[in-house]
């Protein structure tokens, strides 16, 4: 029995280190070539644009890194070009998942996790997991009373409105949620409620209850930077709320393509895969 | 009891690696459906393109030491993330019935003549990386 746990404990491990070796290794030039950065952080720009009514304007075509252009599969990409934040300066801390919770995360074989993923299952990835983890872009257009957001993934869009409109008392499950909108100062708070239990916070197991709330903050620090920062109260599955780091989104030019996700190939495979593991267990 | 407390940290750290680290990787995992194990040269004449979402797929005959042409499919990322990274459709429809080299890895399930590709050289002998690399 011990030399089960202890080999479930060593392939968890094995596991979790090559999932960073893996990630080391596709975000590095080849392995013959020094690393030399043509790609690097974009520099902030000057002052951000405002609405007529004052408050900054959070239009454009935003990348969800720090170099206002796509970054996968390129080589000589500074690293900090890469990230979305920089966790020695701004740590993001870790859920803290109830004990049911977590046993229920962990109960999830891998190809049931993947299957899981809106990336897999083509269901809208939902917020906040839009800003969380999405290696696309966003087109934001904004108005005085209304902020359009158009995601690329998956062509979804959503809109915000920005006329004081409160949160419905009971609210229609939606994959975007609910939202209320307001300043404070130069910062967009926007309070979200309502969601379909089919969208996962993030891809890694991370579900929701019915008692979700999120809370986006959005600031535009300079011409060519938006930052979203979530927090996500959900005390059914989590014992105290989490904060994720400010998340840095670029601005950039080029097209926002269309991306409807129609004919993925890939699930068929993982339904053998996931009744192979069933079989194991 | 010591020993329980080493095998709870373990365990706690393990997941605390996964949770943290599949929140910063982009789009999901290569591992649950390709074997980084079984990764190998592909060097073959490119012969048609399915340009789709999510994923691509393109068809190259493959010979193997035998002489004998086998058409295998491979898969790659995204659309979107071809065309920002520079190897758009229109790369692909160039090198139509032209040669090209492809490390690639593959499938767990033991499908035939399948594999995710990582990296390919068209007959420009630039490297492309076209999906996720293993190896």
């Amino acid at each position: 029995m011990r030399r089960v746990i202890v080999g479930a404990v060593a392939s968890l491990l094995c596991a979790a280190f090559a999932s960073i070796a893996v990630r080391a290794q596709t975000s590095s030039a080849p392995p013959n070539q020094k690393p030399k950065y043509e790609i690097t952080v974009m520099p902030p720009g000057g002052p951000a644009p405002r609405l007529p009514d004052g408050h900054p304007d959070f239009s454009g075509h935003w990348f969800p890194n720090g170099a206002g252009q796509g970054v996968s599969g390129r080589y000589g990409v500074d690293p900090a070009a890469i990230r979305q934040f920089d966790p020695k300066v701004t740590p993001e801390e870790r859920p803290a998942f109830q004990q049911w919770a977590l046993e229920k995360i962990k109960s999830m074989t891998p190809t049931e996790l993947e299957l899981s993923k809106s990336s897999v299952n083509c269901m809208p990835r939902g917020v906040p997991a839009i800003w969380l983890q999405n290696p696309y872009t966003t087109y934001i257009l904004h108005k005085p009373g209304v902020m359009a957001q158009m995601y690329e993934v998956l062509n979804n869009w959503r809109l915000i409105h920005l006329d004081g409109r409160p949160l419905p008392k009971d609210p229609e499950p939606f994959f975007h949620g609910n939202s209320a909108a307001r300043w404070d100062g130069d910062t967009l708070i926007v309070d979200s409620i309502g969601y379909d239990e089919r969208t996962y916070i993030q891809p890694n197991g991370w579900f929701h209850s019915d008692q979700l709330h999120v809370t986006e903050r959005y600031t535009r620090p300079s011409m060519n930077y938006l930052i979203v920062e979530i927090t996500v109260n959900d005390p059914k599955v989590l014992q105290k709320p989490w904060k994720s780091a400010p998340r840095r989104w670029t601005l950039g030019n080029g097209e926002i393509y269309e991306f409807y996700c129609t004919n993925n190939k890939e699930l068929e495979e993982l339904e053998k895969l996931r009744q192979q593991e069933l079989k194991g267990k | 009891m010591a020993k329980r407390r080493v095998f709870t940290v373990m365990v706690a750290a393990a997941w605390a690696v996964l949770l943290a680290g599949s929140s910063a990787s982009a789009h999901h995992s290569f591992a649950a459906e390709w074997d980084a194990t079984k990764c190998r040269d592909f060097t073959g004449t490119l012969r048609k393109l399915d340009w789709q979402n999510p994923h691509p797929y393109f068809y190259v005959d493959v010979k193997d030491e035998k002489g004998k042409v086998e058409n295998w499919s491979f898969q790659a990322y995204s659309p979107v993330t071809l065309r920002r990274n520079g190897t758009d459709r229109q790369v692909f429809l160039d090198n139509i019935n032209k040669e090209v080299w492809i490390r690639g890895c593959l499938s767990k399930t033991g499908k035939t003549n399948a594999a995710a590709a990582g990296t390919l050289k068209f007959a420009d002998g630039v490297l492309r990386q076209v999906g996720q690399i293993q190896d």
